[in-house]
């Protein structure tokens, strides 16, 4: 028979003990917030104001007018140069990380419709990066040649056959391409796995350190009450910490909740299952503090590398790909961003459940086997 | 109430309790005493549970502790022999918990402890943070918390250790009070005057026992005028450094 009384004794306990812990208070909310703030504004994938530099050989009214065109949006900054410079050593010198050399004769080549050729150099140092710089320059430069396109047909309006192609694109659920939009529900997510797993991590092995631990063994306490005592609190903790998160990342980047809030909190309760679960696995294996801290950034780094947040998991080697399917992480994510960007329900999102309610079963299942009550 | 029966416990291929047969009664106070590494702290947490031993029989209350039988808990009051009270919480706040825990309501839990508080004077410092406690107070907070279910076997692993002569006396002014109350006390100590105050002791050297018995006659036995004697009488002088 387990007692709820004993379970409620727990809980009182450990929020005595948070609540009293100034530093705990800090770690619980204070740095989640800064975390969200700066890793929300810092982790972008967009790019804005490269450093573009022109070596105009041509001199041209038809070369300036194509160096203006670059000249009125914010995703380059055009940087003066010398036309003696080389692109190479602009780039190396951080400098420019884009360089367009105008060919003399482009200008002439153009005006009379002959094939005429811009060279473009990027840093390919950051390929994402580099692969975005390279569809920008194409871009201004399509525009560039459909306006001078027609100008040339009002000035002599003989009728040509237009043979190009032209790809009307519209980005959904993301029509800004905010890549806050995207990042901000993987940060949140990344929040409740390390908030959860280091609360747990330590939860055990403190009282061993303490020898609390050895006092409550002596004591009628079973094993699934002093395990509930301990997860309860982290879990009712974890989870008002996700909602300061949800309600900053509203407030601070705009981000509203395009699906149901129920659904959000049913998905990350049973991911709390697998986090609790590993940071119990790690504290009933480790003798420290110290060592439980270690094992816990340990398998967090893995498993946050592998969440798909800062690649995404289809750009991974088909090996790697096999690893994050059994990450949880990298589930979680999913369902947050589909819930939060767009407002996906439970229908869409059944494989996912079937996932993390396994994974939180195995895990769980496993640190409760693990958790004897004899020292 | 207690009764094993040649309880061994190895550690690898070290024996820490080699063959020990005892039997404790009611009321009674019972002294595991020995050098640091005898084997006293190993064989009182084989009875209370926290350790299985390897091989041997504990009946404590009729029930077989050997077998891993949690019902026996109830009735058991530990104070461990390191410091073991959450130093975040205040005093109070720790006996509420263990009250909690034993499933007894809170006021009827400070009723059981409320003329040991009085007797150790701690009713002013209930509401201090355990950790700003001095060291006697937590001592003597520890006994009390291992009081709260009211619990008719007590055992403490060296509680006197790091109190100072006046703050031991009133220890054993309580231990004495909770035998009288049909307590079975069961104390180790390192501490050779205060093995005069048990009823029992035994004596154990690496694991085994070399005398067991009531103190005033195990002196006579050994024709020893002082616990101290006694001890090292019956250690062999070497391997006795009693601190």
């Amino acid at each position: 028979m387990i007692s709820l009384k004993v379970i409620g004794s727990f809980i009182k306990k450990e929020f005595r003990q948070i609540m009293r812990s100034r530093e705990m208070l800090i770690v619980l909310f204070a740095l989640p917030a800064v975390q969200l703030l700066v890793m929300g504004f810092a982790v972008t994938n967009e790019v804005k104001n490269l450093n573009l530099s022109f070596l105009d050989y041509d001199r041209s009214a038809t070369s300036r007018a194509l160096i203006q065109s670059f000249d009125s949006t914010d995703r380059f900054r055009i940087v003066p140069v010398s036309n003696a410079a080389k692109p190479e050593e602009l780039i190396s010198a951080w400098k420019a990380s884009v360089v367009i050399v105008i060919p003399p004769g482009f200008g002439a080549d153009y005006g009379q419709g002959r094939q005429s050729n811009l060279q473009v150099i990027v840093d390919g140092i950051d390929g994402n990066t580099a692969s975005v710089a390279n569809s920008f320059v194409a871009g201004v430069v399509g525009d560039f040649h459909r306006k001078r396109m027609q100008e040339t047909m009002h000035r002599s309006p003989i009728p040509r056959l237009n043979t190009q192609v032209e790809l009307l694109s519209s980005m959904t659920f993301n029509p800004d391409l905010r890549s806050s939009l995207n990042t901000i529900p993987g940060i949140i997510a990344i929040l409740v796995t390390v908030t959860s797993m280091m609360l747990s991590a330590i939860s055990l092995v403190k009282e061993k350190e303490l020898g609390t631990l050895e006092q409550l063994l002596v004591t009628p306490v079973k094993k699934a009450e002093l395990m509930a005592g301990k997860l309860i609190p982290y879990l009712i903790i974890t989870l008002v910490q996700l909602q300061v998160a949800i309600v900053l990342a509203g407030l601070i980047f705009r981000i509203e909740l395009a699906g149901s809030y129920g659904l959000l909190l049913l998905f990350s309760m049973i991911y709390l299952f697998t986090t609790l679960g590993l940071g119990i696995l790690i504290s009933t294996r480790v003798a420290s503090q110290q060592q439980a801290m270690f094992f816990s950034w340990f398998i967090m780094v893995i498993i946050i590398l592998l969440s798909g947040f800062f690649v995404p998991v289809q750009n991974m080697p088909r090996g790697i790909r096999w690893i994050s399917f059994f990450n949880p992480l990298s589930h979680y994510m999913t369902v947050l961003r589909e819930i939060v960007i767009k407002g996906s329900g439970i229908t869409q999102l059944m494989k996912e459940l079937w996932i993390l309610g396994g994974s939180g079963v195995l895990i769980f299942g496993l640190s409760v086997l693990s958790f004897r009550k004899r020292v | 109430m207690i009764h094993t029966e040649h309880l061994i416990k190895d550690f690898g291929a070290f024996r820490a309790v080699d063959d020990i047969n005892l039997d404790i009664g009611k009321g009674e106070i019972f002294g595991f005493l020995g050098a640091n590494g005898a084997g006293k702290t190993t064989a009182i947490r084989m009875i209370i549970g926290l350790v299985l031993p390897t091989s041997g029989q504990i009946i404590v209350d009729g029930l077989d502790i050997s077998k891993g039988s949690e019902k026996v808990k109830h009735k058991i009051g530990y104070m461990s022999q390191k410091f073991s009270l959450y130093p975040d919480l205040k005093a109070i706040e720790n006996l509420e918990f263990y009250a909690g825990i034993y499933q007894i309501p809170f006021r009827q839990a400070l009723k059981n402890i409320q003329p040991i508080i009085e007797q150790f004077g701690l009713q002013d410092i209930l509401k201090n943070r355990t950790e700003d406690l001095p060291m006697g107070y937590k001592q003597r907070l520890s006994l009390v918390a291992a009081l709260v279910h009211d619990p008719p076997l007590v055992f403490l692993d060296e509680p006197t250790s790091g109190v100072d002569p006046q703050a031991r006396r009133e220890f054993w002014q309580v231990i004495n009070d909770l035998a009288y109350a049909g307590k079975s006390v069961i104390v180790s100590t390192h501490f050779m005057d205060e093995a005069e105050y048990c009823h029992r002791v035994i004596i154990m050297q690496d694991g085994r026992e070399v005398a067991l018995g009531n103190p005033a006659e195990l002196k006579a036995a050994h024709s020893s005028a002082t616990m101290q004697e006694l001890f090292l009488k019956v250690l062999g002088e070497d391997n006795a450094k009693p601190e």
